[in-house]
Formats: C-alpha cells, structure tokens, sequence
C-alpha cells in the first residue's frame, strides 16, 4: 500500500509539471552549492594533506618561533639537533644581513647560508640556477636575479661580502612562489654562499628561521620532541615552538574546516530557502486539492493516508532536486577546482572530493528537507475534517 | 421488520460561523434497513447532504446517536470511522469527484488501495465493476476524457468495488442532463433490485420516484414521509 501511495505522488508532481521543476529547481540549487563547497573543500583539504606531507614529512619535527612564524628568528645550534639520538638529519635555514659591494652597486643585503641537504627536506631549497651552475666550491656565490640587477653582478664577476671576495658562478631563476621556505625572503633578494662559510662571516650565536628535523625510523616522536626542548632550553631560547606533520595538518584543516563550514552554512541557506519553496508547493496544493482530499476520506483514506500521500509529495521533490543537485554541484566542483589550479599554477595535484559520505548525505539531506518542508502542508491536509473539504469550492 | 444497518436517534447537527450557529439537523429519528431505497428530498439547505454525510460516517453529531448495525459508532476514532467507510459505505456525489490524474480504472481501485488489496485482485474487480456497468472501452480514460454521464458511471463504479452495504448518493443526476440522469437512475434501482441499500439526496421529484420511499425535509426535520 505505501508503494501504491507513492506512486500516487508520483502522479501528482508530474501533474504539476512545470510547477514541479521549479520546486525542484529551487532544492537544486541548495544542494549543488552546497556539494560543490563541501566537495572541493574536502579535495582541498586532501591536497594540502599530501603537501604538507611533501614537504614536512610525517616523520618530521618544524622548530620554529611560536605562531610559526617564520619571520622571527630563534637560537639554536642545528649540529646539536643532529647529535641528539633518534634524529637522523636535521637542516637550518639562517640569513643574515651583510655589507655587499658589486662591480655595478653595494649596499646591505640578506645572504643565505645553503646546506645541500636543505634540497632533500624543502622541495623550495632545490635552487635551479638561470645562468651558470650551482655552489661547487667555497667562494662562490649565487645571486638572486633582482640582487644580481642591485650590485650590477653577473656570472663570472667578483662581489665582496663583508670585505671578502666571492666569485659569482649563477643568477637563481625568478620563482613565483615562494618565500615561505626562505624564512618569508623571496630567492628574488638573496644571496646564497654555503653555510659554513656564512658562519666564519658572523661568528656569533646561530640564530635560525627556523630548522627541519628528521627522526631515524621507528625513533619515538615525543622522545625527539622532548630533547629538542631541552637543547632549546639549553641555549636559553624561550620562544621556540615545536610542530610535527600531524600539528601542521590539524593546524591547517582547522582552518579550512571552519572556512568551509561558513560557507557550507551560507549555501545551507539557499537550501533552506528551497524548502520554502517546496512549502510554498505543497500549501498551494493542498488548498487546490482540497475536494480530493475529503473524496480520498469519503472513500476510505485513513489520515495517515494523506498524510503520507503529500510527504511522498515533497519528499520526492527534495529527492529529485538533491539527486540532480548533487549531479550539479560535483560539475561545479570539478570546474572550480581546474580553474583553481590554473590561476595557482597547483600542478593538477588539486581535484575535487566524491565520498560515499557526500553522495547519501546531500540525498538523505534533501529528502530530508523537502519532506519536513512539506511536512506542516501535509499535517493540514491529513487533519481536514472531510466534509468541509467536501464542500470546498 | 429487519434490523437496522444505520439509525439515527435524536441526531441534531449545529454548524458554527463564528458567533452564529446554523443549525443544519434538529432533531431526526431515522433507520436504513438493509435493501431499502430512500429518497432524501427537501429544498436547498434543508440538511439533506448534512443526513447524508452523518449516515456516512463522514460526520459526527452535535447531539444524538448514530448506530451502525446496532453499535453507537459516535464515539469511534477517525482511523476506525475511515475503516468503516472504505468496506461498508460507497459515496456517488453531484461533481463526480473523480481523482483527475488517474485513470477511469485507476479511480475506481483507489478504495481497495486503502483497504489494502493486491493488485492484481484489485485491477480483476475494478474492471469488472466498470464492465457491468458498460465502460469496458474506457478503462484508461482520465475523467477529462469522458462525458459526464460516463464520468457518473465511473463514480458508481468507485463506490461499487468495495461491495459495500449502503450506497450514498447526493444528487447524483444535478450535473446530468435529463436523458444522462435517467440512465443513472435506472442504474441505482437495478442497484436495489439486486438487493443493494440505497440512500439518495434529490431535489428532482423524477429521481425521487424510483426510490421505494421519500423523506421530506425542512430546515432540519423529516416533515414527511410517503
Ligand atoms: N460547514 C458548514 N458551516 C456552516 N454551515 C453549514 C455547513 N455545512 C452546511 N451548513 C448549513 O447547514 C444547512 C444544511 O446544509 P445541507 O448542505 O445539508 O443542505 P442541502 O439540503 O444538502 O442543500 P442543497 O440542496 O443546496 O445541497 C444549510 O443552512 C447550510 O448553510
Ligand atoms: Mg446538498
């Protein structure tokens, strides 16, 4: 008998024809913004997952200042890091500000110490040179393009640093991104000689932006993380943070989660005003319906009869607009995301989420909406007492 | 004499407009027997669709008992009442009333879909009825696709497929032109001929004369019977 009923509503929404699709048309339009935020959220927060895990590592501890931020600099001797157990390499990424003359300019300029295996833990650390070949040997220098323009310093001329001769052997190529890696110095104002030798120019105590730590396998995180903290406090720095891939990718999600969440709630709204319009159906409706309704009684409906017979109604609608609203949203998504990584240039690591989860959800949702939409509609048809709706003209 | 399938005892029915109440029934006695045939006739807001409906269960009293086959039925919920009607009592109205979306075959299930009869023994007894009663071409009309004495037939159908023990009519041939009318007519007293109860509201005199009874009503009371 349910079934009957159903097909019953089935009838009547394509009765209704035009004034079905517009219901319709109206849960569409909710439920695809809202898939489409929910989906390419979730394919966002996946990429950013792997990135991160590219870049840092699971098995990795960032020591940075607190608020990672990279801008700061913090005290800490990265040779010490390397010793401690259970740590099976560890980098450093310092600067510092020197007194640079070229052959065409001078002035005060932020110089880089490189350490080859800053390439291995920091995919922006793999300095691709535009001109000329990478540090080789101590004493030379490689230039960042605007730097190379400051100092009117090409490869094969000499720059003095801080009164010491260096050889420049490379210009760095123009990178777009970046800066984050550079300790929030774009490689466009660097200099870059090896690390050693920026140590015999500044003498002093090693203030880092921050270093990159890599445990041996099955070395036990919070052992490392507790030791690090030691040294840290050793050398008597007191704002230091420490970060593990799982910090950073909760950190993030966070964000992202909350972001989407907002915006997932404003798309929330469009649904919402779908449900209006499916109420704003099923009123109208009942109200034309009326007589059947009391006929429907006359010959033997019980009010759980009606009742069903208009939620059907409105449930079906919901379901039609939230299965093509789904269809909708996740085109939606997967152009969002291609355009998305066009502009940033993500290289197509960027795709939109489809989850079991999404699917059945934003369905069970938009039934769930169109029948609670239609639910007050229903309740006044199933209660009208059958002889005035048999009198209704 | 046999037992009543309905009574009414001392049944009055007050409907309110807001401040004023308009009394539709004041006071009736009446008992349907099975295989009587009764015209209920009466000038406009006399209260015949008023006894119609309370004999249908469709409505309660204000005051009065109404009694199906000798149980006060006044106190019965509105699942047990709906019960009631869809395997004892078939409606024929004035509109024909016929659901628009469905078929004439369609229409004429609809009571067995609420009883919960399968489908193939519903889509059997549905034809069936609408084949007595000579719409075997038109089974897959809808209601827009027919004239409107055929639309009657398909009502009549509606009303018939339960088998139902009293049949109710108001004003079945008002929307019928005379020859049309007739026909339905001749139709309700092969109806009873076959032992079927008939209550019929009419204004017509015509329509009233095949009943085997007339009640005349004003303003709410039986005031004659022949
Ligand atoms: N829902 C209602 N609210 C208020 N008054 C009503 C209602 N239904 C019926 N009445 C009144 O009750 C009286 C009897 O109405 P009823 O419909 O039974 O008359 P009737 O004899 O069937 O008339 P007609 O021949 O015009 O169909 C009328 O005065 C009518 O106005
Ligand atoms: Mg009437």
């Amino acid at each position: 008998m349910l079934l009957d009923i159903l097909r019953l509503s089935l009838r009547n929404i394509r009765h209704r024809g035009l004034r079905s699709w517009l219901t319709v048309i109206g849960i569409l339009i909710g439920t695809a913004a809202v898939v489409a935020l929910i989906s390419v959220g979730q394919g966002l927060q996946r990429t950013i997952a792997r990135r991160v895990e590219q870049i840092v590592g699971y098995n990795t501890i960032l020591v940075t200042a607190r608020g990672l931020n990279l801008g700061q600099r913090i005290r800490l001797d990265v040779e010490a890091l390397r010793a401690i157990p259970g740590v099976k390499s560890a980098i450093a990424v310092r600067t510092e500000t020197a007194y640079v003359e070229g052959p065409g300019g001078k002035g005060f300029l932020a110089v880089l110490g490189y350490d080859p295996a800053m390439a291995e833990f920091v995919t922006e650390m793999n300095l691709t040179v535009a001109s000329g070949r990478a540090l080789e040997a101590p004493g030379e220098v490689l230039l960042g393009s605007r730097t190379a323009r400051v100092l009117g310093a090409e490869a094969g001329d000499t720059v003095r640093i801080e009164g010491r001769p260096f050889r420049v052997v490379g210009i760095l190529q123009a990178q777009r991104a970046g800066g984050f890696a550079t300790g929030g110095l774009s490689l466009l104002d660097l200099l870059v000689i090896s690390l050693s030798e920026l140590r015999q120019l500044f003498p002093g105590p090693e203030l880092v932006h921050y270093a990159v730590v890599r445990l041996a396998d099955r070395a036990d995180m919070a052992l490392v993380r507790e030791r690090i903290r030691a040294h840290l406090s050793a050398v008597g720095e007191r704002n230091a943070a420490l970060t593990d891939f799982e910090d950073l990718t909760r950190n993030i999600q966070s964000v992202i989660r909350g972001v989407q969440a907002f915006l997932a709630g404003i798309a929330g709204i469009a649904l919402l005003v779908g449900g209006v319009g499916v109420m704003n159906t099923m009123y109208t409706a009942v109200l034309e319906r009326t007589r059947e309704i009391g006929v429907l009684k006359a010959i033997g409906a019980k009010d759980s009869h009606v009742l069903l017979l208009f939620l059907f109604e409105s449930g079906l609608m919901g379901l039609a607009g939230g299965a093509l609203g789904l269809l909708t949203g996740l085109g939606v998504a997967w152009v969002a995301t291609l355009v998305v990584s066009r502009v940033f240039e993500a290289q197509g690591a960027f795709a939109p989420a489809l989850t079991a989860g999404l699917v059945f959800g934003s369905l069970l949702f938009a039934f769930a909406v169109g029948a609670l939409s239609g639910l007050f509609p229903a309740i006044r048809a199933a209660k009208l007492p059958p002889v005035e709706a048999l009198r209704y003209e | 004499m046999s037992a009543a399938l309905v009574e009414l005892q001392g049944v009055t029915k007050v409907y309110r407009l807001g401040e004023v109440e308009v009394p539709a029934l004041r006071g009736v006695d009446l008992a349907v027997r099975p295989g009587d045939f009764l015209a209920l006739m009466g000038p406009s807001g006399s209260g015949k669709s008023t006894l119609l409906h309370l004999l249908g269960l469709l409505d309660r009293p204000t005051a009065g008992r109404v009694l199906w086959e000798g149980a006060d039925v006044t106190r019965l919920n509105g699942a047990r009442l709906a019960e009631l009607r869809g395997r004892r009592i078939g409606f024929v109205f004035q509109m024909f009333n016929l659901v628009p979306n469905l078929t004439a075959l369609e229409n004429v299930e609809l009571p067995l879909v609420f009883l919960g009869v399968p489908w193939r023994e519903r889509r059997q007894r549905a034809r069936a009825v609408l084949e007595r009663l000579g719409l075997g071409d038109r089974l897959r009309h809808r209601p827009n696709q027919l004239s409107g004495g055929q639309q009657q037939r398909v009502a009549l159908a509606r009303a018939l497929v339960t088998d139902p023990a009293l049949l109710l009519a108001d004003e079945p041939t008002g929307n019928l032109d005379s020859a049309t009318g007739r026909e339905i007519l001749a139709l309700l007293a092969e109806l009873n001929r076959q032992g079927r109860t008939i209550v019929l509201a009419t204004h017509d005199p015509e329509a009233a004369a095949v009943a085997q009874a007339r009640l005349r009503l004003r303003d709410g009371r039986i005031v004659e019977v022949a």
